[in-house]
């Protein structure tokens, strides 16, 4: 009964994160027009894009594998999995009793593991330099985001993120901890890079790093890839608010609360767009060999959040 | 809240203060962030004083508010002024100095641990911090090979060496702690000459320069 009703929830999280997820994206390029002066797209732009693609007919490159034409759906299926897992609506997991925040991580690994691997089956050498790039990116700001987690998890002496939650919540681990505190600011960092924003990736600009696997893609799949891009970025701000900023989460499963999460959660990542965007357009761009300096220093204040965990402070 | 967790937050604030004096490579803007974080050391003087009931304290935090909050700061950025050098030349990466850094934390949490005395255990962590503090301007000074960072090194671990003693002692008459302040200050007004010196026959502030023979 109450599993039913928690995969229940589970699914109107993923239906959420679906139907938001181009809303939140347009969102995020008119704040860059705006802060440009320039006139930009319509909000509702990504909306638009993603069914004028679905509509055209799909070119798949000849010596293309099964891997490129079922990766757009993989990824799709992975990046709705971790909309179901991570606690967006209710201070409780919806799929907890199957998956943890391990869990949660190794789908991101799925997710860019198949990114990169179409990238590289489209024999385009584009997307396989866009591939590798996915993948160092990946290298680079997964240690965080893992260790990060670990602390956390530690602190709340469980890996189920929706335990997690709760006792962010409740403030049995409190933010004067500087454990804490360190922890969200090195995670803050690793979610701004793994939404693709502007130091490391212009996502104006399609081949750039993190779509660049996408150079051969037409059609359908390249509809349901951006999806997927878009839903992914939501997913990642998702998994940051779940476990830092679980305020306004439903403690109790009803009708208005869930009303009332929903307007919580789309009103918490849009502040987190518009602090994105803020940042994003204060820098310039980076180089993707200077990138580990950034990430290196993210991964040391995780580090000295662990460090501070350790010592009890 | 209690005090001495406001104690220990602010604390860890110094650790991340002094990882930006090492880090800033903007020579004007890293005495910003010394004279930033000295701002935390008069914070933590003052909550320490208010916790534990340490008259002297007041005293000690005024002195420290004027040196080092404005005189070093002030003192440094006039030198910079006059020798015109903003940037800090080549430098380790910041990368792996946030890492020695972490180590250095680690090894002073390490070092603390087995300390018992009564009026420290609550204070543990700022005595751990004010260790790994002085370690981190050591850090700063073998790293670096800028002159005036080696300086502003120095005053790390002066910053270090101070929290200790407000740790430890913090009914030592304020005496002391005029005395160490003055010595401090001298200290880092003949530093400061001395780099000017030093940019004056050599051209540059970079230590390692200091080989070169000059007839």
């Amino acid at each position: 009964m109450a599993g039913n009703k928690l995969l229940l929830i589970g699914l109107v999280q993923a239906l959420l994160v679906l139907v938001v997820a181009p809303f939140f994206t347009g969102f995020s390029r008119t704040l860059r027009a705006k802060l440009h002066s320039r006139k930009g797209p319509g909000i509702l732009q990504n909306y638009r894009d993603i069914f004028k693609l679905i509509k055209r007919q799909e070119v798949v490159p000849a010596q293309a594998s099964w891997v490129f034409r079922f990766t757009p759906y993989i990824v799709m299926a992975t990046t709705l999995l971790m909309a179901m897992i991570i606690p967006i609506l209710i201070l409780q997991s919806p799929l907890g009793m199957a998956a943890d925040l391990i869990a949660v991580v190794y789908l991101f690994a799925v997710f860019r593991f198949f990114f990169a691997l179409a990238g590289l089956d489209s024999g385009s050498g584009f997307a396989g330099i866009g591939a590798s790039r996915e993948m160092a990116l990946a290298v680079l700001v997964e240690p965080t985001i893992i260790l990060v987690l670990f602390v956390v998890a530690l602190l709340a002496g469980s890996t189920d993120l929706g335990t997690i939650s709760q006792k962010v919540a409740a403030g049995e681990i409190s933010y004067y901890s500087p454990a804490v505190w360190l922890g969200m600011a090195a995670f803050a960092i690793a979610t701004f890079v793994e939404t693709g924003k502007l130091p490391f990736d212009l996502a104006e600009a399609e081949q750039e790093i993190q779509e660049g696997p996408l150079t051969e893609y037409s059609g359908r799949s390249l509809a349901i890839l951006k999806w997927s891009l878009y839903m992914k970025q939501v997913v990642a701000i998702a998994l940051f608010l779940a476990v830092f900023f679980p305020f306004g989460s439903a403690a109790v499963v009803s009708a208005s609360s869930l009303l009332v999460s929903v307007a919580t959660f789309l009103l918490k990542v849009a502040g987190f767009y518009v602090v994105a965007a803020l940042l994003e357009n204060g820098m310039a761009r980076l180089l993707l060999f200077k990138t580990p300096a950034v990430t290196w220093v993210a991964f040391g204040i995780a580090l000295l959040s662990f460090v501070f965990y350790l010592a009890n402070v | 809240m209690s005090g001495t967790s406001i104690v220990n937050a602010l604390a860890v604030l110094l650790i991340l203060t002094s990882m930006l004096v090492v880090e800033t490579r903007k020579l004007r803007t890293a005495a910003y962030m010394y004279s930033l974080q000295s701002l935390v050391l008069v914070a933590i003087f003052l909550s320490l004083a208010v916790f534990m009931e340490a008259e002297p304290l007041y005293i000690w935090s005024l002195t420290a508010l004027v040196t080092k909050t404005f005189l070093v700061p002030y003192l440094i950025i006039r030198t910079l002024k006059k020798v015109g050098i903003q940037e800090e030349g080549r430098a380790p990466e910041t990368s792996s100095s946030v890492f020695l850094a972490v180590c250095l934390v680690a090894l002073s949490f390490a070092v603390v641990e087995p300390f018992h005395m009564q009026a420290l255990l609550k204070l543990k962590v700022a005595l751990a911090v004010s260790i790994a503090h002085f370690l981190l301007g050591l850090l700063c000074i073998l790293a670096r090979k800028n002159a005036l960072k080696q300086i502003l090194g120095y005053c790390l671990m002066e910053n270090g060496s101070h929290l200790t003693l407000a740790i430890m002692a913090y009914n030592a008459p304020e005496t002391v702690e005029i005395g160490i302040l003055t010595d401090a200050i001298f200290a880092v007004l003949i530093m400061t000459i001395i780099a000017r010196r030093l940019f004056q026959d050599f051209g540059t502030l970079d230590t390692d320069k200091l080989t070169l023979l000059k007839g």
